[in-house]
């Protein structure tokens, strides 16, 4: 139990470490990928809605710790997207091939989309720009992209003590 | 039963979480220090890992920032854009110099970018968000850093200092639509406040002092001289890009282009304005 806690951890440093230094590089129209969201949809996928949700919101408040956006925002929208897409995955056929990439891309749509309108309403107009719409599609793509290394990487954190759930019950 | 039972648990986690969430944005918002100490905090912890990564995956930067680009090209390269931005820079310094209001704010002894002293910092590279406009610079407090610092090249003016840890400092750019600025015109006086839209390069200015005022393409927009002011005055900001003004409109649209390239930034200079030994400078406005 507390090695997995400490191997998430870990996943959730290594996604903020590369996210705020590798990435930062690699923008594609203005528009970088968020590996903590594509964690996020990673772990709903494979352990359902409320170890999700949990690790939406601590590797939210993560990576809100480097953004100047209100602190709080991004574990906000983290949670609420590992929450829907564990709920979502459910009822998924899972051996649909490249059905990680789909979920990763519409899951990081949502993900940013909360992000905005939550930020919006909190008094950051500037988060309503029209422009936002572009780096939300470019993003999301970039994401699915993303899902093909990451979902793996989470997996292997999450499910290498299977015989016990997360988080405890 | 039992899965009723858990999905109500399931749903008052996910309660909790949201509430948590919402109360930290509400104390964010309210600009608690608490918040800035744990940011300054956290890139104090992550900076040593980040420098590895940083110069682990430098290769692939490199290429990603052009295959042609050798190293010793680009350090030359680097050198000399500096000299043409600080010779750029003082040419219009020097343009900026000849106008009355220069000659006011010399009698008026307000503080100028030539008295306050600068750290040279070199951008590690853009903020990681995608909604916001920043860059990270690999020096912070431990080295003089302060928030609400001014940051320039010999272009102009790049932003302002917004997050500050011991080793990094975060600079928001002034093409950022949360950074407003007050500019003059260079040839007519005219002050304005400049305005930043999400995914524009260019800045339009509002709330002209005077609603008649004719800008000509290529003018030079300069910071304003004001007392209290979070830049110093005569700082290049942009030169103007177009000027319109139809029958009904009460004041003209005026857009600037930047001063300087924002996309490629490599050394800039913070400078310690207002003066921390000034104590007439000491509180500053917006």
């Amino acid at each position: 139990m507390v090695l997995r806690r400490i191997r998430l951890g870990l996943v959730i440093l290594t996604l903020v470490v590369l996210q705020t230094t590798v990435f930062t590089h690699l923008r594609v129209v203005d528009a970088g990928p968020d590996l903590c969201l594509v964690g996020t949809i990673a772990m709903a996928y494979e352990e359902g809605a409320i170890p999700g949700a949990i690790f939406g919101f601590v590797s939210g408040l993560a990576i809100d710790l480097f953004l100047s956006t209100p602190f709080g925002l991004s574990a906000l929208a983290y949670a609420l997207t590992g929450y829907g897409v564990g709920i979502f995955q459910s009822g998924l056929i899972r051996e649909t091939r490249g059905i990680t990439v789909v979920l990763a891309g519409i899951g990081s749509l949502i993900g940013n989309l909360i992000f905005l309108i939550v930020g919006g309403l909190a008094g950051h107009d500037e988060l309503f720009a029209l422009h936002n719409i572009q780096i939300l599609i470019v993003a999301s793509l970039y994401d699915a992209l993303l899902a093909i290394p990451v979902f793996p990487f989470v997996r292997w954190a999450a499910k290498a003590d299977s015989s016990q759930a997360w988080p405890p019950r | 039963m039992v899965v009723y039972r858990r999905d109500t648990r399931g749903r008052s986690t996910l309660l909790v979480m949201v509430l948590i969430a919402l109360a930290l944005i509400t104390i964010d918002a309210n600009g608690n220090s608490a918040v800035a100490r744990l940011r300054s905090a956290a890139h104090d912890v992550i900076q040593p890992i980040q420098s590895v990564v940083n110069s682990a995956f430098q290769p692939l930067r490199d290429v990603a920032g052009g295959i042609t680009s050798y190293s010793s090209v680009k350090s030359e390269n680097a050198r000399l854009q500096r000299e043409i931005a600080n010779l750029r820079g003082q040419l219009r310094l020097d343009h900026g110099q000849g106008s009355e209001v220069t000659q006011l704010q010399k009698l008026l002894d307000l503080p100028t970018a030539e008295d306050a002293t600068g750290i040279v910092a070199q951008v590690s590279g853009p903020g990681p968000g995608n909604f916001e406009r920043t860059v990270t610079l690999d020096k912070g407090s431990g080295q003089g850093i302060r928030v609400g610092y001014p940051v320039v090249t010999g272009d102009g003016l790049v932003g302002t200092v917004t997050q500050v840890s011991g080793s990094q400092s975060t600079v928001t750019l002034l093409d950022s639509p949360t950074l407003g600025i007050g500019v003059r015109l260079a040839d007519n006086g005219a002050t304005a406040l400049t305005a930043a839209h999400a995914g524009e390069r260019d800045l339009t200015l509002d709330f002209l002092s005077n609603n008649q005022v004719k800008a000509s393409k290529g003018e030079l927009v300069l910071t304003a001289p004001v007392t209290h002011a979070a830049f110093p005055p005569g700082l290049p900001v942009g030169t103007v890009a177009s000027y319109s003004k139809g029958t009904q409109d009460l004041q003209p649209t005026i857009t600037i282009s930047p001063t300087v390239d924002l996309d490629n930034l490599d050394y800039v200079k913070v400078l310690r304005y207002p003066d921390p030994t000034d104590t007439s400078t000491a509180t500053t406005g917006g």
